[in-house]
């Protein structure tokens, strides 16, 4: 894709739009404006192919990178409009249809699910909590302390330890190939 | 937090870094400490892959398949676009010839009004394009010279040289595909008045057909064009396309039709995901009849 051949794009997004829709969703929490961020997400990487560096995350990293930030501009920037609220974000995405598509994209992906799941199934439930805030919803330390009624301090501790936890049982992702 | 953030400070931060979680006034001194730490960086590199890591929880979902191809068209509309727009900088850069766009050559255009979108393709101008092709055989010509120039002058510049061969390779499959011996050229006219119109060249020795289209409104939302090559027994899906920002637009295709089976060609304004046979009228239409 970075020598501009709209064919790998159209490949990139008919392999990965499940997966980046499924952050965008996560993210948004509402259908409305979804389509119009995936299509951001792609062209943002159809732009930026070119800096790519396949040894530092695979394709799918890459992607759901530049999906979160893509959803959080958009989260942010409806939330500076209208102050809206973010309570109970994305508790229904499994609920959702599942996408179908290409049966080996679809096992890698559930594999990786199935690490990340099973990573974030150990932690406790307030630092799961710190963790899912700050990600999904992108809000800063102080408005998850603010949100839950914890400590500044508190809300730091858990975070910190929570990604502790998370880095032995997710290095297998961060080693993998493209 | 002061901007003389200690290196324990610093590092029981990170984590919050990774995850975009730090208010401004802590990011920007725990990112100033960083920049003088190894230590810290490497760690913060570790920390960001596990926080990316994270959106691989959510479940896969589907946007319904009309946005689905929405997107997909319009992703590959801008790809178009930006690509072609690179070649002509890149070519510029290399001081060489600028690619020409594509021709937008003044065609005759007609009104035609009925219901029976068959009936409506009333006549054929089934005269070869001298303008067209000699405005493709020009662009050839100025693409030639630029590579020529362009290897001659600027042998290091492989990526302007690339660009120009892929466009020349394509160029010449174009005028192929306009020139050849067995080439019927027909001028599609619009059904009302608005002025789309398009040409289309009919390779019969190696069954190509290549739609120029011009002045084409973009689609609405959720919509797209479709191409049909009708037959006395059948219409034929040629393909959809959705216009460039100025209104052109160029659909290949190949279908075998035998040189007196093509009825009529015509466009129709289609669901985004395409139909399998037209539903709606064309707005723009060409009887073969007369050929």
């Amino acid at each position: 894709m970075a020598g501009r051949d709209e064919q790998a794009l159209v490949e990139l997004y008919d392999r990965w739009h499940p997966v980046v829709s499924a952050i965008v969703v996560r993210i948004l929490r509402q259908g409305d404006e979804v389509e119009d961020v995936v299509e951001e997400v792609f062209w943002q990487a159809w732009r930026q192919a070119g800096r790519y560096e396949p040894s530092r995350a695979a394709v799918q990293t890459w992607l759901l990178t530049i999906a979160r930030s893509r959803a959080l501009d958009h989260v942010r920037a409806a939330r500076r409009r209208r102050e809206e609220s973010l309570d109970g974000e994305g508790g229904d995405v499994a609920a959702r249809q599942p996408a179908e598509g290409d049966p080996g994209s679809d096992a890698e992906a559930a594999e990786r699910r199935r690490i990340v799941v099973a990573a974030l199934a150990e932690l406790p439930g307030e630092q799961r909590e710190c963790l899912e805030l700050g990600y999904f919803a992108g809000l800063s330390q102080s408005e998850i302390a603010e949100r839950t009624g914890q400590p500044l301090g508190t809300v730091k501790t858990r975070m910190r330890l929570a990604m502790q936890k998370l880095k032995g049982p997710l290095q297998v992702l961060r080693e993998e190939a493209p | 937090m002061s901007d003389g953030m200690t290196h324990d400070q610093a590092s029981g931060e990170l984590e919050a870094l990774a995850l975009g979680a730090l208010d401004e006034s802590e990011r920007g001194a725990v990112l100033s400490h960083i920049a003088g730490c190894d230590a810290c960086a490497a760690e913060l590199a570790v920390l960001r892959t596990t926080a990316a890591a994270l959106a691989h929880a959510v479940v896969p979902v589907s946007m319904s398949p009309t946005q689905r191809e929405r997107v997909r068209a319009r992703l590959l509309a801008r790809a178009t676009d930006d690509r072609a727009q690179s070649i002509t900088r890149v070519a510029r850069s290399a001081d060489v010839v600028a690619i020409g766009a594509a021709s937008s050559a003044v065609a005759p255009r007609r009104r035609i009004s009925g219901q029976d979108w068959l009936a409506l393709a009333a006549t054929v101008i089934a005269v070869l394009s001298v303008g067209a092709l000699a405005r493709a055989t020009a662009e050839r010509s100025e693409v030639r010279a630029a590579l020529q120039t362009a290897a001659a002058t600027h042998g290091a510049r492989a990526v302007a040289l690339d660009s120009l061969e892929r466009v020349l390779a394509d160029r010449d499959q174009l005028i192929a595909n306009l020139t050849g011996d067995e080439v019927t050229v027909m001028t599609i006219a619009a059904v009302d008045a608005h002025a789309p119109y398009g040409r289309m060249f009919w390779d019969q020795k190696h069954d190509r057909f290549t739609f120029v289209g011009h002045h084409l409104p973009t689609p609405k939302l959720g919509r797209t064009y479709q191409l049909w090559l009708v037959t006395p027994t059948a219409k034929i899906n040629a393909g959809t396309f959705a216009p460039r920002a100025d209104g052109s637009a160029v659909v290949r295709a190949q279908h075998a039709i035998p040189k007196n089976g093509l009825a009529a060609i015509a466009v129709t304004d289609e669901p985004s995901a395409g139909s399998a046979q037209p539903t709606t009228a064309p707005f723009l239409v060409a009887s073969a009849g007369d050929r």
